[in-house]
Formats: structure tokens, C-alpha cells, sequence
């Protein structure tokens, strides 16, 4: 629990023990002589125990009070009682203020009881409080100036020295100056009167004598009076009448009201009538007599506030209110300033500026020229759809005359009709056999024509006929068209090169597609030549097909699907510059050369294929453009700035570093299938068994761990092939051609090692079994449902292998497989003679491994063999079980044949060392890389296995 | 230099005095390899003209610095005779074109003078390659236009039927226009592929030779082999100028990409400057 204790955390002070307290209260009591001693404000209040008592945080905590009390400093007196019974009267008006401090009554701006900067011994200071009271009030006014700045600057000058002086001589605000004596004389008459007064007020008795002695004084001083009469009269203080209203300046707000004015006028009089007998109010208390002259002594001191000067605030001007400083000013009526005057003829003439000029012509209203146009076509409703006569030429020839009289106007018309006098040929147009026929084919190249010419009109005209939509907007913009309509468009060598450089050069103008007269592949049929060059310029054009309901009125749906098939292959021909006169008469037999034109209208994605195939076969246009895919390195692409477009996918297969690898691999692609080919017969058998039996043993594997990608596969033989038969260099070579490497190692090997280990365990036992004599069934190498029989049928078509050993190789392979499956009552002697083939064929991979690492790794360093890791050992092991058994007869010819095999190989090296200089290369390339991929071969492993973590 | 004529690219940045420098110095590096490479065929330098490359004979890319003089690095690789090398948009990758088949692609800012990309989809040799900031273009004799797209991963083969001797791309990265050894030059459009305008009139029949846009995309130069140095019209084809430039064959023709000043190098060991 101590250890506990020591745990706890403790905050705060801890509370003194009782023990203690004794000690303290001795030094309190000898503190309280001490204190006694101190200021009363300075002592601190102790209980009798000597302890600071809290008095609560309202109250402020331990200095709270006055020595314990309620009282302060300067003592505490309770409120005078008085008696409500007396003093009913006042009531007491209770407000907010009798219960705050000072300084919370000036927190809400409260008017405090403060002192005044002067003493007021001449109610000074009241005017000085008028004065401000009425600056606040122009601050509400609105000024010409905004805010509080003015004010501020502008400020009323506070008393000059002179002004104070003459205070301290007696002069009071309001008062002119005279000599002293007198304004002695008159202070002193003044007070006695006061108290003259005052006394008379409290008794009413000797109001008389009073009355009497002010009299007999005024009497006394007669000529002085006019004196003070005349001293009262000081200078008044004019407040130049600050401008409140918001007229402007010079604004004369009566000038159409004269009797307003008059109004005004007579108020102004009025009041200066008042200013005039301005002299204050008289009290109307006794001790006046009716006789006595009305004088600044008479004024009601008694009266609320103080006589100030009048503040002329009004709108009113002021006119002739007092004396002559004002004269200056008086102007004002004529609306001018100080110094500023109203000029009698002002300069400046308002500049004004005629209206535009409407030409004669112009219509206040807009016309949309295309409804306008449509509204003009479309009243005249379209004869009704005939058939053709049957009669093909006179067919032929209402249409063809029909697109002419659309075409011409109607001056060809009547020049037909003219001739159709003479020639019996013409009657349809005076109305004869086929007339209906004639109208309606010829409301129909009206309508036609219209619509062409609209397309063949001018820019300009262009651009106000038709609503702007996105392909003209990319027209003007020089933007390009679609690359298949382009594409689709590329009639004839002008016309492509017209669309594309207008195209890409980013020319703006469109000149009009026109076929010359020699592409006109409709000429027999103008109307179907019309249609055509139609259909041409939308396929050029692209995007959306205008509506044409001419079209549809006159063809019925199959009719238009044959026109446009005829069309297509028109105009493809016309690309192909393969159009001819024989075909233009029958546009079909296009249809019949070029079958897979039809397709071409759904088929859009394949069309560079197909043009790829027909240029093969006409031998015709280039360029052409194929695609292929092509997979730039991790590290380019980091130097391009770019994103890898193959991040995360499987890497490529890669290409053979050396003949050796390409042996390898040769089975992975179509390529490298057919080069095999090439050199098929010139390839040793060993090399080819060897990868045959890769490629058998690949597949066992594939089915034995059934889950793998099929993907996958490509790989495998690589990592098989180091799994089981390389050492450290094709290890190292093999991860430097895969550094990507997303295959698992360790599970290709174990999975090569089962492979093997069941193999070689069905080799052991049927070899055990063979020696005792006994009939050993052999395992099942690979599932039952799936024989592996057709894999490596497969593998071997594949491989296109000629050689006898892999025949025999892959027979006795087949058996061993099919052993379990087809049959156990095989005699012995078959079976080991198949047995011997097996193991000669492994035994030759066992040969041909160590041939190959010295056939490759010409500069490799012994000690590289110490590093070999556990597969090694174990394959070490596999082949010592293996050597064992077999016998020496299938050692010996073995030999024989890896000899031989040996010599070949290096004899076909030299000879194909000056011929076959890419491959020389190769090898070159792979013995300058090898001691460098040796020593970055751990690295590389890390990161596969680091790959593979990832996935 | 003399024996195959040299190629000066003029610096993007430079103004007229920045391009003076570095023909002069270009020279100078030319005299100076020829120790090493049998010919100098191509020698463009980097934009900000610190650095640049040369290719020849001898199989390999030499790296110099254009102050120093001196070679940073050798780029091995090539099997035969490197026709074309570039630059990248950020100095940092050399592609180099060659005869044996392939493009290869170098590393400046690794040690490794190994190659980190090659391309050997060709089927003849390799006569000029131009890079854009994400393409590797490059013009064979098998007579394709191939344009290696890094970011789609995407081979595009143009084949144009005559043996490519050199591309170039218009200012404007839409057209590359590719000279032909039928003395033609076809213009084609990059996105579809097809052949815009073909130009004739000058003779190239065995030369490598260059041929290349103005700065304004307006005209299309290219010498010749008789000497003369031929302007057509970019859009109709017709011959707007074509005069005289050099005694012998015009190996190689180069515009200012901004201002309106041409190099014109020439097998009788002159280098000319045309200016406005």
C-alpha cells in the first residue's frame, strides 16, 4: 500500500494538521501587538487561531471588508434616519443610478458627478454646456462631411488668455467692457440688491422699504443706467447659419412660392422683434416698480438657467437681424456666398449630341431570314408523290429535266415547253403523259436546290442562315472534325488534302466540297448525282444529319438503304481511284467488288484494319497506320516525366538475352515460334529436349497447383527452369530479365521439386521393383480427370520438334503417364526399356546443364559455385539417387551423346558468330552484363520477394 | 565533318549571339571526336546549350560539356553506326537512332552507360529520331514513320512505302514531315495519320539529308542534292524559293524555332547562316 501511496497524485495545498496550529497561534499573538500597531487598512483579519479566513470570492476573498467589517477606510455610517411622517413629500425616485458605482454609471454612459474644469463663478460654464449641447446636435445634422473628423478639427476655440483675464477683472460673457469703476459700482449695487431680495422674501414686512431704497438707488444712478444699458448690449455671437437643409447652394426653396416667403418674412421680423427687446425676463416678483426702467438688474435671476444668446439655427435666413456686421453676409438672399457670386451668363453650354441617324430602310423589327425563307418554301404545299412512269427513259429524262428547271429557274422551262411543241418527248411538261410525275420531281429540286444552295452560299450568308451548332462553332473555331468522318471523307487526293489542311493548319476557311466532273459516278442521274454529292458532303462534314424530309417523302425505306449503299461504295471507290465508265453504269457492281462495305458502315473501330487489308491486296495508298502495343521501361518513363501506362501489370515478356534463353522461350510467341522454326533443324536435340521437358514439367505443375493465373504461365518456364536446373548466373541473368517479377519463387520451386521428387520417385520405385522383380504400380503423377496426355501432345506441336530423342523423350513420358490410367499388366521388358529412355532423358538435362553454363558463362569465376543455394542441393541429391540407379549403359551413352551434342553446338557457334551478328551480340551482351547482374543478384531477389508482398 | 556534314541545332533559348557559340563550339567538338567517332552525323544540344551529344561512326554516343570540351560520357550500345540522337524535353534521357535496327534509349543522370530502353521494331536502319515530351518518333528506312507513345504505351506505325531519311516536326507538334528518299517530302498528320501534302522538286536519292519546317510553320526547307536549298509552300506544295546554298550536297537544314534564321550545313565542309 506504500508503494501505492506513492502513486497518488495530490493537487491543490494539503490542509495543515491540528499540531501545528499551536505554533501559529503563538506567532499571531505575537503578531497582534504588531498589528495593533499597523494602519487599520493594512491589517490583516485573522481568526484566533491566526488563520486568514476566507470570506467567500464575492466578497473578495481574504481581503474582503474593512478589518473584518462592512465599513472602509473611511468608516462606515449608516443612513441618517428620517421620518417619512414630516418629509411625505419627497418621494424618493428610485433609479438604476442610485445603485451603481461611478465608474459602471460611466460604463453606460451615465452623466457622473465630475468635476468641472473651472470654478463657475459666472455660469460660465453653462453656456460652455450649451455650446456643446448644440455641436452635438450639429453632429447629428447632416454635414457636407461625413463622421466625427470635422468636429474634431473644427473645434471651438476654448477661452483665449485675454478672455480669462478679463474674467478675473469682473467681465462676465455677454457683457461689453467698460471701466472698472463702474462695473464695480454695479457688482456692488447688484449684490446688495440680492440681498436685499433675499431678505425681503423671507419677510414680507419691509418689502416697502426695500422698494423704497432700490428706487431711491436708481435714482442715484440715472446716467449710469443708460450705462449698463448700453453695456448689455454686447457683441452677440453669431452662429453663421450652418447650412441643415439639402438644398443646394443658391437654391431658393420659395422661389415659386412667394407667399410662403411672405410667411417666412414676417416670421423673421417677428423675430427680431424678439432679438431686438431681447433684454431677458423680467421677474415677476415685487420690489419692481412699475416706473422703474426695465435693466439687467431687474431680470429674474431666479429664473431657470441663464440668458445666452440666441443661437440662429433656423432655415430661416437671418436677414437683417442685427446691425451692421452682419452686412457682409446679407447677400444670402441673392443665393451667393462670401465671395462667391451668381454669374449672370453662365459659359458653359450643355454639350449635346444628335440622335443617330435611322436610315430609310430600316425596320425596327428583326427577320430570321431562315424562317422567313421556310415560311416562303413551305406554303405551297408539295404535289403529291407519284409514281414514276414506267417507262425508264422518259423516267430519266422528266427527272433530268426537272433538276435543270430547278437548277436554271423557270426560263429553262418554258424554253422545254417550247420544244415540246416539236418534240413529243416533252409533253409532261405541258401536261402530258407523266406531268405529275414532272411536278413532283421538280417541287423536289426546288426543294433540293434550296437546301444546296443554302449549303453553297458564302460564309456569311452561311452563318446568318444557320443556327450556330457545335460543328459550325468548330469550323470557326478551326477546330477538326472527328478523325473517322475525316477519314470517312477522303474522297480524292484534292479533296483530302482541301479537308485536311484546312484541318490541321488550322485554316478557318471551308472551301466547298466539289467533286470534279470526273468523279461524278452518277452522272446518268442528276437528281441521284445531287443526292450523292449530298451524302458526301455529310459524310465529310460529320456530326448530325440535317432532317430532309424530301427524302423520306419521296423514297421508301429500302430505296434509301440501296441509294446509300450505292453511295458508300461509290465514293469508297472514288477514294481507291479505282472508279472506271463500265462502272458507272451499274453502280451495284461496286457493291459485288467490295463486299465488305456493308460492314464498314457498323464497323468503325476496325477500319484501319481493314484499310491495312485492302491496300495489302490493291497495293495501294500509303501511308498506312497500324497500332501495336508497345511498353516503354519503368526508368524511360520516370525520365519523361510520365506515368508508367503499364504500372502494376504483368511486365512484358522479355526478350532472349541469349541463344540459350531464346531456346527457352521460344514456344511463348508467335515470333520466336516461327524464328524456332528457322533454325529448328540446326538446334541440337539435347538443348530442345531440355526445353521440352521444361515445358512438360511446366505443365504438370500448372495442373498440380490448379489455382495459379493462366497468365501466369508465360513466367513459369523462367523460374522453372532456375527452380530446377540454374545455378547462380541464371538465376542472376533471369532476375535481371525479370526484375518486375511477380511469380513466387519459393512456390515455383517446391513446386518443381514435388514434380521432380515424383518423378523420381516413380523412377525409383518401378527401378526398385524392376531389380527384386516385382510389379510396383506407380503413383499418380498428376490428376486423374485431366491426362496430361494432351498438354504435351501440345507442348510439342508446339515446339515443332523434329528430333527423334524428344519423340522418344515424350513417348515414354506419355507412358509413364498413362501407366496409372490405361493399363498395369505391361510387360517388364517395356517398361524398362521405357524406363531407360526416361532416364536418359533426364539425364540429359543433367548433361546439358552443366554443358550450357560452360557454354554461357565463359568468364564465370568458380567460387560462384559455393553460392549455390538449397534447390541446388537438393537437385544434387535428386541426381546422386538418380546416378545411382541408373545403370552404367545409360551413363556411358549418355556421355557419348552430350559429347557429341557438345562439339556441335560449339561448332555451330563459330560458324554463325560472323553471319548472325544481332545474335553475336547477344551473347556479348549477356557476358559484359553477367558479372554486373552477379553482384546486384541478391538485391534483385530481395525486391522479388518484396513484389511479391506487395501483390 | 566534312565526310558526312554535321547538324547544328540551335539553342531554344538563345537569342542570334547564343547560336554563333555554339555552332562555333560545335565545331570545335567535331574536330575534337573525330579522333574518336569515324563521322559526326548529329549533334543537337540540350536547351540551355551546357551539354550536348554526338553521335557517329564508332557505335557510341559521346556526352560532352560545352564549356569544358571534354566528354562526360560515352553511351555504348549501339551494334552499328548511330545516325540521330536527341535530346529529351528535360535533358535527361538521350535517344539515339541507329544503323542496326534499333532506337535505344540513355540515361544521362545514371552512371550506367548502358541503354534503358531499346527499340528494335524496326526493320531497317533507323535514320532520324525526334522526340516530344511524350513520344519517341523515329523514322526507318523500312519505310516507316513510328511514334512511340511512353504515356499510352502504344506503338503507331506509319508506313509511308519509301525509305524515311529524316523527320521533323512542325512547331506546332501536329504534322511531322518526313523526307523520303523518292526526293519527296510527305507531310503527314500525326493523330490520323494521313498524308497531307507531298513536296517535290528537290533531289534525294542517297544523301542523308535533313528537312524541316520554318519557324512559322509556312514553309517547308530542305536542301538538295545538287546543292540548292528549296522552300515550298507549306499548304499548296508549289516551290516558293529555291536557290543556291552550297557547292555540293545539302546535308542538312535547320530552322530557328523562333526567329527567322536557317542553318544549312553542306558536304563541301560549309556551314552557312541565313538570316533575315
Amino acid at each position: 500500500m506504500d508503494e501505492g501511496d506513492e502513486d497518488y497524485v495530490v493537487y491543490g495545498t494539503p490542509i495543515e494538521r491540528e499540531e501545528e496550529t499551536s505554533a501559529r497561534k503563538r506567532r499571531a499573538i505575537a503578531d497582534a501587538g504588531q498589528l495593533r500597531a499597523l494602519p487599520p487598512w493594512k491589517q490583516e483579519v485573522r481568526d484566533e487561531e491566526g488563520r486568514r479566513r476566507f470570506h467567500g470570492a464575492f466578497t473578495g476573498g481574504f481581503s474582503a471588508g474593512y478589518y473584518n467589517t462592512a465599513g472602509s477606510k473611511e468608516g462606515w455610517t449608516p443612513q441618517t434616519f428620517t421620518s417619512s411622517r414630516k418629509n411625505r413629500a419627497d418621494v424618493k425616485q428610485q433609479s438604476i443610478y442610485n445603485f451603481l458605482d461611478e465608474d459602471d454609471i460611466k460604463d453606460m454612459g451615465g452623466r457622473a458627478l465630475e468635476t468641472s474644469m473651472q470654478f463657475d463663478t459666472f455660469g460660465f460654464t453653462a453656456a460652455e454646456l450649451a455650446r456643446k449641447e448644440a455641436e452635438k446636435e450639429q453632429e447629428k445634422r447632416p454635414s457636407a462631411i461625413p463622421g466625427p473628423v470635422p468636429d474634431e478639427i473644427v473645434r471651438p476655440a476654448a477661452n483665449s488668455i485675454g478672455i480669462k483675464l478679463l474674467m478675473k477683472m469682473g467681465w462676465r460673457q455677454g457683457r461689453s467692457i467698460k471701466d472698472t469703476h463702474a462695473d464695480s459700482l454695479y457688482e456692488s449695487r447688484r449684490e446688495a440688491r440680492k440681498a436685499f431680495l433675499a431678505f425681503s422674501r423671507d419677510k414680507d414686512g419691509p418689502e416697502l422699504a426695500e422698494i423704497e431704497s432700490s428706487r431711491s438707488e436708481s435714482e442715484k444712478y440715472p446716467e449710469r443706467s443708460d450705462d449698463i444699458f448700453g453695456g448689455t448690449k454686447s457683441t452677440p455671437v453669431y452662429v453663421l447659419n450652418p447650412k441643415q437643409d439639402l438644398h443646394g447652394l443658391g437654391y431658393d426653396p420659395f422661389k415659386h412660392a412667394p407667399e410662403f416667403r411672405d410667411r417666412k418674412r414676417s416670421r423673421e421680423s417677428r423675430d427680431k422683434d424678439r432679438g431686438n427687446n431681447k433684454t431677458g425676463k423680467y421677474a415677476p416678483g415685487f420690489g419692481i416698480g412699475a416706473l422703474e426702467e426695465l435693466d439687467i438688474e431687474d431680470e429674474d435671476i431666479y429664473a431657470s438657467g441663464f440668458d445666452f444668446e440666441q443661437m440662429e439655427v433656423e432655415e430661416v435666413e437671418p436677414t437683417k437681424m442685427i446691425g451692421d456686421s452682419w452686412h457682409k453676409l446679407v447677400d444670402r438672399k441673392r443665393g451667393s456666398m462670401l465671395s462667391f457670386k451668381v454669374a449672370s451668363n453662365s459659359d458653359y453650354v450643355l454639350e449635346r449630341f444628335r440622335p443617330p441617324v435611322i436610315p430609310a430602310d430600316f425596320e425596327s423589327r428583326h427577320k430570321f431570314p431562315t424562317t422567313l425563307e421556310s415560311t416562303n418554301k413551305f406554303p405551297e404545299l408539295p404535289p403529291p408523290e407519284v409514281p414514276p412512269p414506267e417507262d425508264n427513259n422518259l423516267r430519266l429524262l422528266i427527272e433530268g429535266s426537272a433538276a435543270m428547271v430547278a437548277r436554271c429557274g423557270k426560263s429553262i422551262e418554258d424554253l422545254y415547253k417550247e420544244k415540246s411543241k416539236t418534240n413529243q418527248l416533252f409533253l409532261f411538261l405541258s401536261g402530258g403523259e407523266g406531268h405529275n410525275y414532272y411536278e413532283r420531281k421538280l417541287w423536289e429540286q426546288k426543294q433540293k436546290r434550296g437546301d444546296l444552295g443554302r449549303q453553297n452560299n458564302t460564309k456569311s450568308m452561311k452563318s446568318s442562315d444557320e443556327k450556330m451548332n457545335a460543328e459550325n462553332r468548330g469550323k470557326v473555331l478551326g477546330e477538326r472534325p472527328l478523325d473517322r468522318s475525316s477519314k470517312a471523307s477522303s474522297l480524292s487526293v484534292d479533296v483530302k488534302e482541301v479537308i485536311h489542311l484546312q484541318s490541321n493548319l488550322g485554316d478557318t476557311f471551308i472551301k466547298p466540297v466539289g467533286l470534279s466532273e470526273s468523279l461524278k459516278p452518277f452522272k446518268y442521274d442528276p437528281a441521284k448525282q445531287e443526292r450523292f454529292e449530298q451524302f458526301l458532303r455529310e459524310k465529310y462534314h460529320g456530326g448530325l444529319r440535317a432532317a430532309q424530309p424530301f427524302i423520306t417523302n419521296i423514297m421508301s425505306e429500302t430505296d434509301r438503304a440501296r441509294e446509300r449503299l450505292d453511295f458508300e461504295a461509290a465514293a469508297e471507290a472514288i477514294e481507291k481511284g479505282t472508279w472506271s465508265k463500265e462502272k458507272e453504269t451499274d453502280p451495284l457492281s461496286i457493291l459485288k467488288d467490295l463486299p465488305f462495305i456493308n460492314d464498314q458502315r457498323f464497323v468503325s473501330s476496325t477500319e484501319v484494319e481493314k484499310h491495312g487489308v485492302s491496300k495489302d491486296e490493291q497495293k495501294v495508298i500509303h501511308p498506312k497506320r497500324e497500332e501495336f502495343e508497345w511498353r516503354p521501361s519503368p526508368i524511360l518513363c520516370k525520365r519523361f516525366d510520365l506515368i508508367d501506362p503499364f504500372m502494376g501489370k504483368l511486365p512484358p515478356v522479355q526478350r532472349p538475352r541469349s541463344r540459350m534463353d531464346s531456346l527457352i522461350f521460344m514456344t511463348e510467341t508467335i515470333k520466336s515460334s516461327k524464328s524456332e522454326e528457322a533454325i529448328a533443324s540446326t538446334r541440337d536435340s539435347i538443348l530442345l529436349s531440355h526445353s521440352e521437358s521444361k515445358e512438360t514439367e511446366k505443365q504438370l505443375i500448372t495442373q498440380e497447383t490448379d489455382a495459379e493465373p493462366i497468365a501466369a504461365d508465360v513466367q513459369r518456364p523462367v523460374d522453372l527452369y532456375k527452380a530446377i536446373f540454374s545455378d547462380d548466373s541464371d538465376d542472376d541473368d533471369a532476375d535481371e530479365g525479370n526484375s518486375g517479377h511477380s511469380t513466387d519463387p519459393v512456390k515455383t520451386n517446391e513446386g518443381a521439386n514435388m514434380t521432380l521428387n515424383r518423378l523420381v520417385a516413380g523412377d525409383f520405385l518401378e527401378s526398385l521393383g524392376k531389380e527384386l522383380g516385382l510389379e510396383v504400380p506407380t503413383d499418380k503423377p498428376g490428376p486423374p480427370d485431366k491426362p496430361p496426355n494432351s498438354i504435351l501432345v501440345e507442348a510439342a506441336s508446339k515446339g515443332d520438334i523434329n528430333s527423334s530423342s524428344v519423340h522418344e523423350k515424350l513417348t515414354s513420358q506419355h507412358e509413364e503417364f498413362d501407366r496409372p490410367m490405361e493399363e498395369k499388366h505391361k510387360d517388364n521388358i517395356s517398361k524398362s526399356a521405357d524406363n531407360v529412355v526416361t532416364n536418359l532423358s533426364i539425364n540429359q538435362n543433367e548433361e546439358s546443364k552443366p554443358h550450357s553454363r560452360h557454354q554461357r558463362s565463359r568468364s564465370r569465376t568458380p567460387d560462384s559455385d559455393s553460392s549455390d543455394d538449397y534447390r541446388d542441393k537438393k537437385r544434387k541429391t535428386h541426381s546422386r539417387r538418380r546416378r545411382s540407379r541408373s545403370p552404367s549403359t545409360d551413363s556411358s551413352s549418355d556421355r557419348h551423346r552430350s559429347k557429341r551434342n557438345r562439339s556441335k553446338a560449339t561448332h555451330r557457334k563459330r560458324g554463325t558468330t560472323d553471319t548472325d551478328s544481332s545474335s553475336d551480340h547477344l551473347y556479348r551482351d549477356r557476358s559484359k552484363s553477367e558479372g554486373k547482374s552477379r553482384k546486384r543478384s541478391r538485391h534483385h531477389k530481395h525486391r522479388r520477394k518484396d513484389g511479391h508482398k506487395n501483390r | 565533318m566534312a565526310a558526312s556534314g554535321a547538324e547544328v541545332l540551335p539553342g531554344r533559348r538563345e537569342g542570334g549571339g547564343g547560336e554563333a557559340a555554339v555552332l562555333r563550339g560545335t565545331r570545335g567538338r567535331c574536330w575534337r571526336s573525330r579522333s574518336k567517332a569515324a563521322s559526326c552525323l548529329s549533334i543537337p544540344s540540350r536547351r540551355d546549350n551546357a551539354k550536348l551529344v554526338s553521335c557517329g561512326g564508332d557505335r557510341q554516343l559521346f556526352y560532352w560539356d560545352v564549356s569544358s570540351g571534354r566528354v562526360i560520357r560515352k553511351f555504348r550500345g549501339h551494334d552499328s553506326e548511330v545516325n540521330s540522337v536527341k535530346f529529351n524535353e528535360y535533358n535527361s534521357v538521350v535517344v539515339s537512332a541507329g544503323y542496326d535496327r534499333s532506337v535505344r534509349a540513355f540515361d544521362c543522370r545514371s552512371q550506367s552507360a548502358e541503354p534503358i530502353q531499346i527499340v528494335d521494331s524496326f526493320q531497317d536502319s533507323v535514320m532520324s529520331v525526334i522526340l516530344t515530351k511524350t513520344e519517341i518518333i523515329a523514322g526507318s528506312v523500312d519505310g516507316t514513320v513510328r511514334t512511340f507513345d511512353i504515356r499510352m504505351g502504344r506503338e503507331v506505325v506509319d508506313n509511308l512505302g519509301h525509305p524515311v531519311n529524316c523527320i521533323s516536326l512542325s512547331n506546332d507538334g501536329n504534322c511531322i514531315l518526313a523526307g523520303c528518299l523518292d526526293s519527296t517530302l510527305r507531310l503527314l498528320d500525326r493523330s490520323t495519320g494521313e498524308l497531307l501534302q507531298e513536296y517535290k522538286g528537290h533531289t534525294c536519292k542517297s544523301f542523308k539529308m535533313d528537312c524541316c519546317l520554318t519557324n512559322t510553320d509556312a514553309h517547308v526547307v530542305s536542301g538538295s542534292e545538287d546543292g540548292f536549298i528549296f522552300f515550298w509552300d507549306l499548304v499548296d506544295a508549289s516551290v516558293v524559293s529555291s536557290f543556291r546554298a552550297h557547292s555540293s550536297v545539302v546535308t542538312s537544314v535547320s530552322y530557328h524555332p523562333k526567329d527567322a534564321c536557317m542553318l544549312t550545313s553542306s558536304v563541301d565542309g560549309t556551314v552557312r547562316v541565313w538570316k533575315q
